[in-house]
């Protein structure tokens, strides 16, 4: 290894140093470890997942590689074996609930999780392969070697610096390290959204009874309409004995409306559709955080000299209505870059062009495959008429289709369509445009 | 950052820390807890009673040494204590943690006995200068370990202090009295003082320390000496005293024994006002109240067989 001296200072020194214990951080971390490199995982919290948000489902597949049966031990909360999709106005709600028993059971399909307890386990699963975590650290920024490459960062610790041949940002979706590095450009609020929940204890039979589960089973309803005027969407997962509500809004447009986020939950809570799973709850905690969903077509250069970036802070959310995943993406992509690190550390070629076999890993794979395959899934899903029109015009023509007229006659299905467009102000012409973009985007 | 390391030949300071979970769920019924070992750490007293010995061994260029009683639970903890230059020790004790009962039998005389032991050994023939300690453990503390600790070593104490400062080769504490003021204590070495989580902030350790001491082993001393716990503990049960049997009252209606119940026939002394006087003979006359009633009749036959 080169001169241990960085900007004239003596550091620590170690094969690579990752940013952020999250879930990326922790599994690019535990590839490293796996190869064999000396590894140091930073954590600005006390302990990985003091500081996330999350009211998701996690979807297990892609933990497989890291801990075979992991839902032995993972800190699980409920397996999701209903998925509901909820459209709703004001008054209506249209759900298509689909169930299936098979994701109760080994080897599972997707859990519900507090991140302080998932991102906790997975980090220990990176200390126990050989990375050395150290919490309560925040990187500062970046250090460079005598030729300006990156060689390591600075944190907030006295002696603070640490030396490493490879830096590997996971810090998140306003990631600094990676701003530093000029890989992100400076925050656009088009590509962000305001992710804000509420958690909500109801006891555990309570939970069980008016959701229509038994035992570890959970329930995820992910609902599109509920955010007024502002584009967006809801969501509401079952965990133990809490209950996560809550919703994801444009952040330009949550801006423009002057509107509170609670206003928001609070309107999605008392509504119809949704006040009566609630009643009697109490909250017990609060939280807001910004999601990445600009989606492939905003993601920022994933490397450069010595660098490399992954998880939110490379924008590996995917929001793309039917599918909104964001902890797998960031294992995912946290795996490739930890074994295209070590690939490049046994090469002994850090430069941008060494590195670049990240890129080709996630393309490979189902980060960037599936990314570039819906690149155009945000900026349709989160579009004015998907968000505020087509709610009302599904649930119009849902509602005709079940009022009994009788004795008129029933009247036709383009009938109704036609009302219900002309109700919502949607133009036929726009349907169906927008359903060809559908077609497209989700072949 | 302290360079009391273990190569400095000073006087010892020895911290005595226990770590605690601040979540720790606490069953209401059974009173059994629930800790995770993961989320363990120093609270704000024992933090505080570290950065104390940090201070006070810079001052006497003496080392640190930290001591704490549990199970490998505990290294964790150590690790980051030691990345401050630090000393550490583990004392083997597996406090009955799991049930309150057990916890409660597990008295801390005990522990200061085992805690005792390892702190001689450790520092050797001169036994330690200083040993300090959080005011009360965080997670059910009585407080009454640094007394116990103090007699175990033979120590001054000087319990609850808000601050203190090695001055020479004693030591100047600071403690909280009623009203807002506070007293000042002149302390002799070596002694056992408790610490409020005041005044100070424990310093963060630098980067090397932290990584070197990530993976050190924590040195775990012998084990504690055999001596069953002070304490016994029968069953957890609410305190419910026996009730105390007292004659009926007597008379021969229910109206004479309401009143005898009352106690209005009864004669009494009724209330004296005496003044105004001034206070020698307010002081006489509580005296001769107090010998009317009895109160001073045994030391006034002491006072005359003393003449």
């Amino acid at each position: 290894m080169a001169d241990p001296r960085v900007n004239g200072r003596a550091a620590a020194e170690v094969d690579a140093v990752v940013v952020g214990a999250g879930p990326a951080g922790s599994a690019a971390a535990w590839a490293l470890a796996r190869a064999g490199k000396s590894v140091v995982l930073l954590e600005r919290g006390p302990f990985p997942g003091s500081k996330n948000l999350y009211g998701g489902v996690v979807y297990g597949r892609i933990l497989d590689e890291i801990v075979p049966r992991w839902w032995e031990e993972v800190p699980v909360q409920r397996w999701v074996v209903r998925r509901s999709t909820m459209v709703m106005t004001a008054t209506q709600a249209l759900t298509v609930d689909f169930r299936t028993q098979a994701w109760g059971r080994p080897p599972y399909n997707g859990m519900t999780v507090y991140r302080a307890d998932f991102d906790r386990w997975l980090a220990g699963k990176a200390v126990e392969a050989g990375a050395t975590l150290v919490t309560s650290t925040v990187a500062t920024g970046l250090l460079r070697d005598e030729a300006g490459r990156i060689a390591g960062v600075r944190t907030d610790r006295p002696d603070g610096d640490l030396r490493a041949r490879i830096v590997i940002a996971c810090d998140g979706v306003n990631s600094f390290l990676a701003k530093e590095a000029r890989l992100l450009p400076r925050t656009n609020p088009e590509h962000l959204t305001l992710g804000v929940k509420e958690v909500l204890a109801l006891p555990r039979e309570v939970i069980d009874e008016r959701f229509g589960l038994r035992g570890d089973e959970g329930l995820d309803i992910e609902i599109l309409g509920c955010t007024g005027d502002i584009p967006g969407g809801g969501f509401l997962y079952t965990n133990g004995d809490t209950v996560s509500v809550g919703v994801v809004l444009s952040l330009a447009h949550l801006g423009k409306a002057g509107k509170r986020p609670e206003e928001v939950i609070a309107g999605l809570k008392a509504h119809p559709a949704i006040a009566p799973y609630l009643r009697g709850a109490t909250l017990k905690e609060y939280g807001a955080h910004l999601i990445p969903e600009g989606g492939y077509n905003h993601m920022p250069a994933l490397y450069t000299d010595g660098m490399l970036v992954a998880g939110d802070a490379a924008g590996m959310c995917l929001a793309a209505g039917i599918w909104l995943e964001g902890v797998n993406f960031a294992i995912g992509s946290g795996l490739a870059a930890g074994r295209a690190a070590a690939k490049a550390l046994d090469a002994g070629d850090l430069s941008a062009s060494g590195l670049s076999v990240y890129q080709r890993e996630l393309e490979k794979g189902f980060v960037l495959a599936n990314h570039e395959r819906l690149r155009g899934a945000p900026d349709l899903v989160l579009s004015e008429r998907v968000q505020r029109r087509y709610p009302g015009l599904v649930a119009d023509l849902v509602e005709g289709m079940f009022t009994v007229t009788d004795p008129k006659p029933k009247p036709g299905l383009l009938a109704l369509l036609r009302r219900a467009a002309r109700r919502n102000d949607v133009k036929l012409r726009h349907l169906l445009a927008d359903g060809l973009r559908g077609g497209r985007v989700f072949r | 950052m302290s360079k009391a390391g273990s190569g400095s030949a000073g006087p010892v300071i020895v911290v005595c820390l226990r770590p605690a979970d601040p979540a720790a769920r606490v069953d209401p019924v059974s009173g059994h807890v629930d800790r995770d070992p993961g989320m363990l750490g120093l609270p704000p007293a024992e933090a505080a009673a570290l950065e104390y010995g940090l201070r006070v061994a810079e001052a006497w260029s003496g080392r640190v040494l930290a001591v704490t009683a549990g199970d490998a639970s505990a290294d964790e903890v150590l690790r980051q204590v030691a990345a401050l230059g630090v000393e550490v020790l583990r004392v083997p004790w597996h406090a009955a943690d799991e049930e309150y009962v057990a916890d409660l039998a597990a008295d801390e005389r005990a522990l200061a006995a085992a805690l005792a032991a390892a702190i001689r050994k450790a520092t050797g023939p001169d036994g330690p200068a200083l040993v300090l300690t959080g005011d009360r453990s965080a997670d059910r503390g009585t407080g009454a370990l640094p007394a116990y600790l103090a007699h175990e070593l033979g120590a001054a104490q000087a319990l609850g202090l808000v601050g203190l400062e090695a001055t020479g080769d004693h030591l100047v504490a600071e403690r909280r009295l009623d009203g807002g003021r506070r007293e000042r204590l002149r302390v002799p070495r070596p002694a056992v003082c408790s610490v409020e989580a005041a005044g100070v902030r424990l310093r963060r350790a630098g980067l090397p320390g932290l990584l070197a001491a990530a993976s050190a082993q924590v040195p775990v001393a012998a084990a504690a000496p055999a001596g069953g716990p002070q304490v016994t503990v029968g069953r957890a049960r609410p305190f419910r005293p026996r009730a105390r049997v007292v004659p009926p009252p007597a008379g021969a209606s229910a109206r004479e024994r309401l009143l005898r119940l009352t106690g209005v026939l009864d004669t009494h002394e009724p209330p004296t006002v005496i003044g105004p006087v001034d206070a020698a003979e307010a002081a006489d006359a509580l005296l001769d109240f107090l010998r009317r009633t009895g109160h001073l009749e045994a030391q006034d036959a002491a006072d005359a067989a003393a003449r």
